[in-house]
């Protein structure tokens, strides 16, 4: 049941727990503040933003927290002022949020990762292939099934999966179909327990249940391009946070971000 | 018709009951703690006795050896409680017909009509409980428990709760009720005046054990029942009718197994039957006949018992006919030689005796 | 003043909210009744269940409700399989996941209202012959009306503001399961400001208050008729 745990832990991120955790933390290591920093990172990337900072932390002692949760309740909270020093975003509509009230530091901003989004069935399931362009994903969901994505309103997974389908012309035809679930994760996790018999996920989202499988995928110029952006915010920046900034997006990270399945963009 | 053995045992305090009793009134007198209430609420069914038996009208309610105890709701067994415990949501007869379906209870029960009537409620009948007095409370729960057509029916000191006006008002009813009813009673009490003005039968208990059982007069006469003995208002009840009226001098005479008495007159026929409480401390003994007192009631009899004491009175028990209790001082016990087998006179003033019924 | 879209959420969230607390009532009364009148082997268990809701994470209970009652479920499955009945992705599986959330409210309010009824009473009430289910349905629950009265409308309110459960249950569906905060929380999600927003948040105050006036005056009603009976 790892999907369930996981997804279990990033709801409660969800709702800002550990955002709040994190606070306490910051407030309580007050005195070693130079030697700690505090992320905020869509749900989808927090684990391999996670994992990429444990080297960072390896090498410089620096305690890092990454606290994930949907981007859309992350932005929310940043406008609030919460303590976070680093913002990843799922999609850039929450970035420049953030950017119009100038909270980010748009210089240091960088189009951090790339994901892409797959069409994934039961394991156990019938379906074995399925071209999302064929147009028969409705058949596929057979008398009352149902197609699980993210919420397109304001999950991005789910934005990038409505551009996906409008572009390849079969949104109509299941736009009354949907499971428009909290987040990604939950959309998995309906596909995983058979209550879906289709979803809608991250490319890098289908490694955390082994109950579920890649039937299609979407080509990448169906939809925006899935992009993960991270900056500095303005009002918390520190020396340790622009140096794992900096980390994170050099080449020592890459190796890491590709493990976990993303499109690793910076250049060198 | 009503047999009661058991055994329950409560940390310290271990009760050890036994007792059988026919129609009429049943009295349970002890003080306090005796255990009275325990043993009419393993009557109804409300605590279930460690073992024993209970048996009314020749069915098993309770029986340990045979495994058999059957709920309160099929013992039909009204129980008029300490409490009103009335129904606060419900009117006055609303709760007066509550328990008039009952399945398990007599065919033949009093009729709503009469009841309302004996016990003066009919004009309460659409108040709710919250509007009524305590003593108007307490006659809607024996209406209640009555109108339930039990085939016995139980009385926790109902009056024990309200004041001395309100008791004295629903005296007369209760004895009406006593007398109607056809029904065997139980009544709970540690009030003397209540025992002997309703009581057929006397069970007398301390510390959750049957002392004595009998007919009240002759239980009243004992001397070894501390409970009743001790009290400062010991006494005798006697059983009498009335024999004459003297309207000149507002007397009555009553005779009596023991003979005649004269009392302040009281009202009633002649061959009327009442119940008359003489207490000990009233009876003088004298072991010459006086003259020229002014005790009207000079009867003669003989010593039976004298009870063993250190303190400044002994109580004597004298065969008049019946058995009488008297109170005197040791010293006069003594300096009078009175001890059983002698012969005296009892003298006892007729202001002194009750009618066992309200003043 | 409010569009044809918002109307369906309202009304949508208020026969959600209808049948939850419907459904949960004769649940919470009885088991108001075994907590406060009855004593069994892992009473204690039971009741610390039956609070669960309360305390746990609406995620968590919204994911429980998922694997026990999904199409896949262990009561689900059953449900569809011999009924062709199914809480997955309908308006009917919101209900459930509003009713689970609001249960201990209705229950912890109706017991504490059947444990302030004078126990005498009904004692009183079997000895004039009447069973356990008489004395329950003649004494104790119109004695405990004030108490199953304020419980409902709790459960109610509670049931009109249910989120995470919900939408980990059944998600985000228009029409059948967006109810009124989870309309709010996605229009909220969306940057800039929104009028939707402030006309969902008033009705559902509105709905709220009317609601509570309602119920303390009803309550007060039945009090003063049962005067004397509850300290």
């Amino acid at each position: 049941m790892y999907v369930g745990i996981l997804r279990l832990m990033l709801m409660a991120h969800r709702f800002g727990w550990a955002a709040m955790l994190g606070t306490l933390l910051c407030l309580t290591v007050s005195h070693a503040r130079a030697n700690s920093v505090l992320v905020f990172a869509a749900a989808s990337a927090a684990p391999a933003i996670r994992a990429a900072s444990a080297s960072f932390t390896e090498r410089t002692g620096t305690t890092v927290t990454v606290s994930g949760a949907a981007t859309s309740t992350l932005a929310q909270q940043i406008v609030r002022g919460a303590p976070a020093q680093i913002f990843v975003s799922a999609h850039p509509r929450w970035i420049n949020h953030l950017a119009e009230r100038n909270l980010i530091d748009q210089v240091r901003q960088t189009t951090l990762l790339s994901n892409s989004m797959v069409l994934i069935a039961h394991r156990d399931s019938s379906l074995n292939t399925l071209n999302p362009a064929s147009r028969s994903i409705a058949a596929a969901l057979g008398k009352d099934g149902r197609l699980a994505i993210g919420d397109p309103d304001h999950v991005p997974a789910g934005v990038y999966a409505k551009q996906a389908l409008m572009t390849l012309g079969v949104w109509n035809s299941i736009a009354e179909r949907l499971a428009p679930a909290g987040d990604v994760v939950t959309a998995l996790t309906f596909v995983a327990r058979g209550e879906a018999p289709l979803g809608i996920v991250y490319r890098t989202d289908v490694g955390l249940s082994d109950a579920v499988h890649i039937i299609g995928s979407f080509p990448p110029n169906s939809h925006e391009v899935v992009r993960y952006d991270i900056a500095p915010v303005r009002a918390n920046t520190s020396d340790t946070a622009t140096a794992l900034l900096r980390y994170l997006t050099s080449e020592a990270a890459r190796p890491v971000f590709e493990r976990f399945g993303f499109i690793f963009l910076p250049k060198t | 018709m009503i047999e009661v053995s058991i055994k329950k045992s409560y940390g310290s305090f271990t009760l050890d009951a036994r007792f059988e009793s026919g129609a009429g009134v049943t009295a349970l007198y002890g003080v306090s703690g005796a255990g009275k209430t325990s043993i009419v609420d393993a009557i109804a069914g409300l605590n279930r006795p460690d073992a024993g038996r209970i048996v009314v009208g020749g069915t098993a309610l309770y029986d340990s050896s045979r495994a058999i105890f059957q709920p309160p709701e099929h013992r039909g067994i009204g129980y008029v409680f300490q409490e009103d415990r009335l129904f606060p949501h419900l009117t006055v007869r609303r709760n007066l017909q509550y328990g008039s379906q009952r399945t398990s209870g007599h065919n033949n029960g009093p009729d709503f009509e009469t009841v309302i009537g004996l016990l003066g409620v009919e004009h309460l009948l659409d108040r709710l409980p919250h509007r009524l007095s305590g003593g108007e409370k307490q006659r809607v729960a024996i209406g209640r428990a009555v109108l339930s057509r039990p085939r016995l029916l139980l009385m926790d000191e109902p009056l024990a709760n309200l004041d001395s006006t309100r008791r004295y008002e629903i005296l007369p009813f209760l004895e009406k009720m006593c007398r109607d009813l056809e029904v065997p009673i139980i009544y709970v009490s540690h009030a003397i005046d209540e025992i002997t003005r309703f009581a057929d039968t006397l069970v007398v208990l301390d510390r959750g054990k049957t002392l004595a059982v009998g007919a009240v007069s002759e239980i009243t006469a004992r001397l070894d029942l501390g409970p009743l003995v001790d009290r400062r208002d010991a006494g005798t009840v006697l059983d009498g009718q009335i024999a004459a009226h003297d309207t000149m001098y507002k007397l009555t005479t009553v005779s009596f197994q023991g003979g005649r008495l004269v009392i302040p007159a009281i009202d009633g026929t002649v061959g009327d039957r009442l119940r008359l409480r003489i207490q000990a401390r009233d009876i003088a003994i004298a072991t010459t006949l006086p003259d020229n007192i002014s005790t009207l009631n000079c009867l003669g009899g003989t010593i039976t018992q004298v009870s063993a004491s250190r303190q400044a009175h002994q109580d004597i028990q004298i065969d008049v006919g019946v058995p009488i209790l008297a109170r005197v001082t040791r010293r006069s016990v003594v300096e009078l030689g009175l001890e059983p087998g002698r012969e005296i006179t009892a003298l006892i003033k007729s202001v002194a005796v009750e009618r066992a019924a309200a003043p | 003043m409010l569009t044809p879209l918002e109307i369906e959420i309202i009304t949508l969230s208020l026969r959600v909210a209808f049948w939850a607390v419907l459904f949960g009532l004769p649940l919470a009364i009885a088991a108001a009744w075994l907590l406060a009148r009855t004593h069994f082997p892992g009473k204690a268990l039971v009741d610390g269940a039956l609070h669960l809701p309360l305390v746990v994470p609406p995620v968590i209970v919204g994911f429980t409700l998922l694997v026990l009652f999904g199409r896949q479920g262990a009561i689900g499955s059953i449900l569809y399989d011999w009924f062709g009945f199914s809480f997955a992705f309908d308006w009917k599986g919101a209900a459930l996941a509003s009713g689970v959330m609001a249960f201990p409210l209705m229950v912890r309010a109706i017991r504490l209202s059947i444990e302030a009824i004078d126990q005498r009473i009904e004692t009183a009430a079997r000895t004039l012959g009447a069973s356990h289910l008489r004395v329950f349905a003649t004494i104790t629950l119109p004695l405990a009306l004030p108490g199953v009265l304020s419980g409902t409308v709790l459960a109610f309110a509670r049931s009109l503001g249910e989120f995470g459960a919900t939408i980990t249950f059944v998600s985000n569906i228009p029409g059948e399961t967006r109810t009124m905060p989870l309309a709010v929380f996605s229009l909220m999600q969306m940057p800039g400001p929104n009028d939707a927003i402030l006309r969902l948040v008033l009705v559902s105050i509105a709905i709220a208050l009317a609601a509570l006036i309602l119920s303390e005056a009803l309550s007060r009603r039945i009090s003063a008729r049962i005067r004397g009976s509850v300290p």
